[in-house]
């Protein structure tokens, strides 16, 4: 029996079935579940409930603030863990500076505490407390320290006690965390009446679609024609993710999964505009790039067409210089050793391959001082979440 | 007693600390080895993450100055009680007069400083130090 795949994006639905890929603009005016039965009414009353799957990155996704004892085990553990289960970071505090750290204004959906090895004691005092009081949260897990778990169960009401993430010998230990965060970007979507509405027509779990695109990765070099190490971007209106196998880094983290997954919030090209913008401005090879597109920097106050196409090669190029040796961000990927880069998202339809090429090559050239680039596929079928979702 | 380990910066020699490993482990240490190709401020927050007594860094390719130097500001930033904090290796580059190297390093922050010295001599250093500071 055959199954019916269905991604709910922020302006687009695409649903898959036999292989063959339908994608239908949103309309706003109507419910998620009105304007899908609407609009694919005939294809979903061929399947059961059972067949039907669902991923959506439509309500914007979990938003998440971390706070960890040191930036190289639990801050980089936990910002690992949460990427990988979809779930967008809104701050991280460094627990021995959170004294001098304002908590974010907005309501965050779940806060996660983490430091020590099991047996570290004492690690959490008053000071988190009083830092936890002056912040809006829904949820609060805590995975550190064992020794430390009584007290956070005392004084931090509901608080949820997983597993260390940082197992005795320093490495990282994810799967308890993973899966309570993705449980709870159900129970999330759940809360969201626009969204409850589609367990009405399956009866499986609706997940995130940034976690269904990480899970796909092991499979997309046996579907597209791509040659390992390669890197998905994954570019659409409100944010831009990376997912990159972990072939591309040098780090500490020793994970199971071979691919890992970045989020950059700031670099959309609809919801995120201004700040794409204004990134652009700051980077000191951007000019040098739009003369070799041959626009001047006006455009990026213009509301064209061309000026839409700019901005996406534009955040192509911010994305490979932040993930690049030039910027000591997060992480940097071994961007010399990489074969093949997939596109993807809402960047694929307004996109040509050839502008996506020049500006990748532009990267390659003039950044790595590279005389080739790696192979460019434009996922424009938008394909790769169904091998994903297939699992 | 909790020891974190490993090689500094980017020095790939890797078999004098398989060794300290070993030695720590025989000796009755619980060891957390942080492997070649460690920064300076790795170390310590494996420190901090293990509430560890000793951090003990080698480095053999000759680039310890460069490395270390800035381990009085990373102590600075948190309170690291009771922590001793040793090095060992060949912490120059060529035949450096170890009458130079030893303060320079102790300056840097170091309590037990050791160039050119044999392994099993600076553990019963530490054990030594540990014993005298307890
Ligand atoms: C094998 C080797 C390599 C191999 C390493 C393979 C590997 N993955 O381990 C390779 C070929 C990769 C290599 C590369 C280089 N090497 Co090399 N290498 C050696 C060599 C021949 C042996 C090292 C070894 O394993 N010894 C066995 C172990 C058990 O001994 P040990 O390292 O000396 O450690 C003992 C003591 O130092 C002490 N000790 C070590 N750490 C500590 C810590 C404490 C707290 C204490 C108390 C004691 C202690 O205890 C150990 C046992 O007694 C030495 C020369 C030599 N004969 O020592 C050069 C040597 C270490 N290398 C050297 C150099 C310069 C390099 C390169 C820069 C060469 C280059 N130009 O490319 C690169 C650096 C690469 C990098 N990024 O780090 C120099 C360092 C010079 C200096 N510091 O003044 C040496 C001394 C050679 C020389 N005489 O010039 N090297």
């Amino acid at each position: 029996m055959s199954r019916l795949f269905i991604d709910v994006g922020s302006t687009y639905f695409k649903v898959s079935q036999n292989d063959s890929i339908g994608q239908y603009f949103r309309d706003f005016n109507k419910n998620i579940f009105d304007d899908l039965s609407g609009r694919c009414g005939d294809i979903l009353s061929q399947y059961t409930k059972e067949d039907v799957y669902i991923c959506s990155s439509a309500n914007g996704g979990l938003s998440t603030l971390i706070i960890g004892l040191t930036n190289s085990y639990s801050l980089k553990y936990a910002i690992n863990i949460a990427f990988n289960s979809g779930i967008n970071i809104i701050d991280t505090v460094l627990y021995p500076k959170i004294q001098r750290e304002t908590p974010p204004l907005e309501m965050i959906d779940v806060v996660i505490i983490v430091g020590g090895i099991d047996g570290v004691e004492r690690v959490f005092d008053e000071r988190l407390l009083r830092y936890l009081e002056a912040a809006h949260y829904q949820n609060i897990v805590y995975v550190g320290s064992s020794s430390d778990r009584a007290f956070l169960e005392q004084n931090i009401e509901n608080i949820v006690i997983l597993e260390n993430i940082i197992s005795p010998k320093l490495k990282i230990q994810e799967e308890a965390l993973k899966t309570y965060l993705t449980d709870l970007y159900q129970a999330d979507i759940v809360g969201k009446e626009d969204i409850k509405q589609l367990y009405a027509i399956t009866a499986n779990q609706i997940f995130s679609t940034p976690y269904i695109v990480n899970r796909a990765l092991p499979q997309v070099s046996n579907i597209l024609d791509v040659a390992d190490p390669f890197i998905v971007i994954d570019i659409g209106g409100a944010t831009t993710d990376i997912h990159y196998s972990r072939d591309l880094v040098e780090d500490n983290i020793v994970s199971q999964s071979g691919y890992d997954r970045l989020v950059f919030k700031k670099l959309g090209v609809y919801k995120s505009r201004e700040s794409l913008v204004h990134t652009a401005k700051s980077n000191e090879f951007v000019f040098e790039l739009l003369e070799h597109l041959n626009v001047t920097e006006n455009i990026l106050e213009e509301q064209s067409e061309k000026a839409t196409r700019i901005l996406m090669q534009l955040s192509i190029f911010l994305v490979l210089y932040k993930v690049s040796k030039h910027h000591a961000a997060y992480i940097e990927l071994n961007l010399e050793t990489l074969n093949s880069i997939v596109l993807t998202g809402g960047i694929t339809k307004v996109l040509s391959d050839e502008e996506a090429e020049e500006i990748i090559l532009f990267f390659y050239k003039k950044i790595l001082r590279f005389h080739r680039a790696p192979t460019i596929i434009l996922d424009r079928a938008y394909e790769i979440w169904t091998y994903g979702i297939k699992e | 007693m909790k020891v974190v380990i490993g090689v500094v910066g980017n020095d790939v020699h890797v078999v004098a600390n398989r060794l300290i490993d070993i030695s720590l482990e025989e000796r009755g240490f619980e060891v957390f080895n942080l492997g070649v190709n460690t920064y300076l401020e790795e170390f310590m927050d494996a420190v901090i993450e293990t509430d560890a007594d000793v951090l003990l860094i080698s480095s053999l390719n000759g680039e310890a100055e460069g490395w270390c130097r800035d381990l009085r500001i990373l102590k600075s930033q948190y309170d690291f009680k009771n922590v001793t904090f040793m090095i060992g290796g060949n912490l120059g580059v060529g035949e450096m007069d170890p009458q130079l190297l030893v303060p320079k390093f102790e300056a840097y922050g170091f309590d037990l400083v050791f160039h050119q010295i044999d392994l099993n001599v600076g553990l019963d250093r530490l054990e030594a130090f540990l014993e005298a500071r307890a």
